[in-house]
């Protein structure tokens, strides 16, 4: 049955597109949607949305499909890969913004910049695979949050192939814009249920002449915290990150907590730093330069947590994530963006279903208790039946977020059912 | 005639006081307009509750009878997003003014949405903190104005705008329902609607309380002040600047009608002859300021700076940035009335757009200074004119129309900060597709499904042309 549903939309696709793009779901895909067309212009995405709104069919914009495939109970008839929309639309580098397609990915777009010392300074894991939909979608980010923001502070313009296969957009492509509303927050964390995102501008960074990456074990992961507070209160850093030991175990052999402070700048200025840093961690630790610096925060920036059979992302503010997190337990592994007040965490060792559910329930438990939040990454295929993968907000704003959906997706076709609330 | 009848004010009496409550004609007309002074209109009655559950019976007493009504902070907008029109209530904050709670540990401050700006600042920064949005109204405007308009000010450059700052909000939906949007943590559970409500103009409700960032003080400044013949290659030197990979915390341009304005009122000891000034301020670790300065002030000589100067102490920085801020007061000796436009362009267009900004004022027959975040391409345009002139205010208006219109030409917005209000609302079909506007509008009716909450602002009414729409008198003649 299933198959003969494929088969047909395949050949109701290939009529909108031409043959040849249309196929199967390779790998994470699968988990995501069970028929992959990938258009090559918006004016197809919109046709494709008007066929299915038509039919009904639910749909869903993908790029690596990581994040929807962790999040996914079962997969939507159809993904829209985008990538064959992955083209620098504009970009300007004394503008310091840049137009792109979203398929493109976060390391493309970058590489693109290299040669005028700028970035989009939004740093997810594995910026080779993330693109730019999955960026502004599930709301990525990275190490350095602390310093730069995240795609919520960064995106300025957006386009998207809405309800009735209309190309709408918002925002614009300066760096100051208050013209009409903020669509771009609402298609930000929104994974895909509002509308596919076609094209994005964001707002970019120069790179930093210097930067260098201060290493520091620590046996207890409140003294971990208690180091990172006092350098953040002290020093306008990159990042501040603390690793608990299985996942600092790329790092070094010491099984410690590690704290990776990372500083930037003109040499003065690193200078200036990596010496105030010696003297308020005790001289412990190491401060790495150069390419080491570098290969060291790509190693911390990577750390993946989709692939983990468990693993959340905990929101809470900052002063609390030391307790969040020793409330969570004994039994988890964390990076921890420790000026940010977010967290990924996994769980380690082999649980039952009914154990995960229960370990969940507490996690969010703890976050709810200091007003924060938790949403899983990952979880794998046997247990995800039983778990929740967003918090549910309040009453109030949950009434709101359904009136939204209704008005940017009426026929309820956009990655139905996976979002908050069953949205 | 007006909807609100005896009985209501009787009603709102009960549930705010008689003290909360304005409808005497004479009192109302300082509520007439806000800084968009092109237009005027009172409203019916003015409201002024002290909490959120007054707030929200008053909304309740009004959508119970269908009446719209008007959000108000401090009435220092300048598009006239809160000018009375077609909503006979006017609901003004002013007296939601305390700061709730202040966490330092978190850098958070929990605030209702009347208090002043500037206050926020004020009450963290003994301990070395500030809330960075800082528009040149902060002396006076509201953290729930601020909200509606996404407001910006010269540091946005560095910080960014509003919406960058707050974490979750308590909005009165128009209905008189309280909903509590985000929360303490950086990332939030399911929508954005915290993002949709900053920046609504008032037409998702009204928020009465906002838990907004705090940022750390940075170690030190640099405040450059760089002299040019003219205000074509003040704006080039800005390109360099940027280009060279520094960013400034704040990068404004003012010219030679501005300068001479402000130099009449405060004696700052801008240059006279210079065509056009930069006020370059950098800020970070003193460690790398120097050379920073150094770099700024020479890229601004190669540019063709006729003078840079640096200043000396903390004195003459706040001597700059008073002249700064309130360049706009300034210019009021140079003429009755002026309206202040704000488009932006991206940086590189500036040079283009000035030369645009001369050759209208030299078409419209009237005199236009440039005060702006050159760093942002965020353009200040002021529109000198006389409102007891029928005529001028008809060029005024069209001139404005005109630069707008050349700025959305260059890939720029119709605002970077003072939001659509009515003055532009006219103007966004040039930036934004029916289907944006469509998209736009039930986004609103997310919130607001009847339109009361600031009716006729942002939005234009598919198919009607504004300026019939809307009962409005212009400015007395």
């Amino acid at each position: 049955m299933a198959a003969t549903t494929s088969s047909n939309l395949a050949n109701r696709l290939d009529s909108i597109i031409g043959a040849g793009r249309v196929r199967a779901p390779i790998g994470n895909e699968a988990r995501a949607a069970d028929t992959i067309v990938e258009p090559a212009s918006v004016e197809e995405i919109c046709e494709i949305v008007r066929m299915c709104e038509a039919d009904r069919i639910a749909l869903t914009p993908m790029g690596a499909a990581r994040s929807l495939a962790g999040i996914r109970r079962s997969p939507v008839a159809l993904g829209i890969s985008m990538a064959q929309l992955a083209r620098i639309v504009a970009y300007e580098p004394d503008d310091m913004t840049i137009v792109a397609e979203s398929g493109i990915t976060v390391g493309k777009l970058n590489a693109a910049m290299a040669g005028a010392r700028q970035r989009l300074p939004v740093d997810p894991c594995g910026p080779g695979m993330r693109t730019l939909g999955s960026l502004i979608g599930a709301a990525h980010s990275g190490p350095l949050r602390l310093s730069e923001g995240t795609s919520r502070d960064l995106l300025i313009g957006v386009r998207f192939v809405g309800h009735g296969g209309n190309l709408v957009h918002g925002g614009g492509r300066v760096v100051k814009n208050v013209a009409g509303y903020d669509l771009m927050k609402l298609m930000g964390g929104a994974f895909g249920t509002l509308g596919i995102v076609t094209e994005a501008t964001f707002k970019v960074r120069p790179i930093p002449c210097d930067y260098c990456l201060t290493v520091v074990p620590y046996a207890r992961a409140a003294d971990a915290f208690a180091a990172a507070c006092i350098l953040n209160d002290a020093l306008p850093l990159s990042n501040l990150d603390i690793l608990s030991p299985a996942l600092a175990a790329g790092f070094n052999s010491t099984s410690q907590f590690l704290l990776l402070a990372g500083f930037s700048g003109s040499p003065l200025e690193v200078g200036d730093q990596a010496e105030r840093i010696r003297d308020l961690v005790d001289a412990r630790g190491e401060i790495l330069d150069g390419d080491r610096a570098l290969s060291s925060y790509e190693l911390l920036r990577d750390i993946d947590f989709h692939s983990a059979p468990l693993a959340a992302q905990i929101a809470v503010p900052p002063a609390s994530l030391t307790r969040v997190l020793e409330t969570c337990g004994n039994d988890i592994e964390f990076r921890a963006h420790a000026g940010s007040g977010v967290a990924q965490i996994i769980l380690a060792g082999e649980h039952s279903a009914e154990a995960l559910a229960k370990t969940i329930a507490r996690w969010r438990e703890v976050a709810r208790s200091v007003r924060g939040n938790l949403r899983l990454i990952a979880a794998a295929p046997a247990i995800r039946d039983s778990l929740e993968f967003f918090d549910t907000p309040n009453a109030g704003a949950l009434a709101l977020m359904r009136r939204l959906k209704a008005a940017f997706d009426p026929v309820g076709i956009f990655n139905p059912g996976c979002f908050v609330g069953g949205i | 005639m007006s909807a609100i009848d005896r009985k209501l004010l009787d009603e709102l009496g009960e549930i705010i006081g008689a003290g909360g409550i304005v409808s005497r004609a004479t009192e109302l007309k300082v509520y007439e307009c806000d800084g968009w002074t092109v237009e005027k209109r009172a409203p019916d009655v003015l409201i002024l509750p002290r909490s959120t559950a007054q707030l929200s019976a008053v909304l309740a007493a009004l959508h119970r009878r269908g009446i719209a009504f008007v959000p108000r902070g401090a009435g220092t907008g300048l598009s006239g997003g809160c000018l009375s029109l077609n909503a006979p209530a006017m609901i003004c904050t002013s007296k939601m003014n305390r700061i709730l709670e202040i966490d330092f540990d978190n850098r958070r401050v929990e605030a209702e949405s009347g208090v002043v700006n500037l206050h926020v600042t004020n009450a963290v920064k003994s301990r070395g903190y500030f809330y960075a949005p800082d528009p040149s109204s902060q002396v006076a405007c509201t953290i729930g104005g601020n909200i509606a308009e996404n407001s910006g000010g010269p540091h946005t450059l560095k910080y960014g705008v509003t919406t960058n700052h707050v974490l979750a909000l308590e909005v009165v939906l128009p209905d008189g329902e309280v909903v509590e949007l985000g929360g303490p943590a950086e990332e939030r559970c399911g929508y954005d609607l915290v993002g949709a409500v900053v920046g609504a103009e008032g037409t998702a409700g009204i928020v009465t309380r906002a838990t907004l960032k705090l940022m750390r003080e940075p170690e030190n400044h640099r405040t450059i002040l760089a002299a040019f013949p003219d205000a074509d290659t003040a704006t080039r030197a800005v390109s360099m600047i940027i280009a060279s990979g520094i960013v400034p915390a704040a990068l404004e341009m003012m010219d030679q009608l501005i300068i001479r304005a402000v130099e009449e009122a405060f004696n700052v000891g801008l240059p006279l002859d210079a065509g056009a000034v930069l006020i370059i301020e950098l800020e970070g670790l003193e460690a790398g300021l120097t050379s920073y300065a150094d770099e700024v002030a020479k890229t601004a000589s190669l540019a063709g700076a006729s003078s840079v100067r640096l200043a000396r102490d903390e004195a003459e920085r706040a001597l700059l940035w008073k002249a700064r801020k309130r360049a706009f007061g300034a210019v009021g000796r140079l003429a009755p009335n002026y309206a202040t436009q704000d488009g932006v362009v991206p940086r590189t267009c500036l040079p283009r757009i000035l030369r645009v900004i001369a050759d209208v004022s030299r078409r419209y027959e009237l005199r236009i200074g440039n005060v702006f975040h050159a760093g942002d391409g965020n353009l200040h345009p002021i529109i000198l004119y006389d409102e007891r002139e029928p005529d001028q205010v008809r060029r005024a208006i069209d001139a404005g129309r005109e630069i707008l219109k050349a700025c959305i030409e260059m890939g720029g917005s119709l605002t970077g900060e003072h939001g659509i209000g009515v003055e532009k609302i006219g103007e966004m079909p040039l930036m934004f597709s029916p289907d944006d506007l469509r998209v736009m509008t039930e986004l609103r009716h997310v919130f607001d499904p009847m339109e009361r909450s600031n009716p006729g602002k942002v939005i234009p009414q598919p198919g009607a042309c504004v300026e019939v729409a809307a009962p409005r008198r212009q400015a007395p003649i």
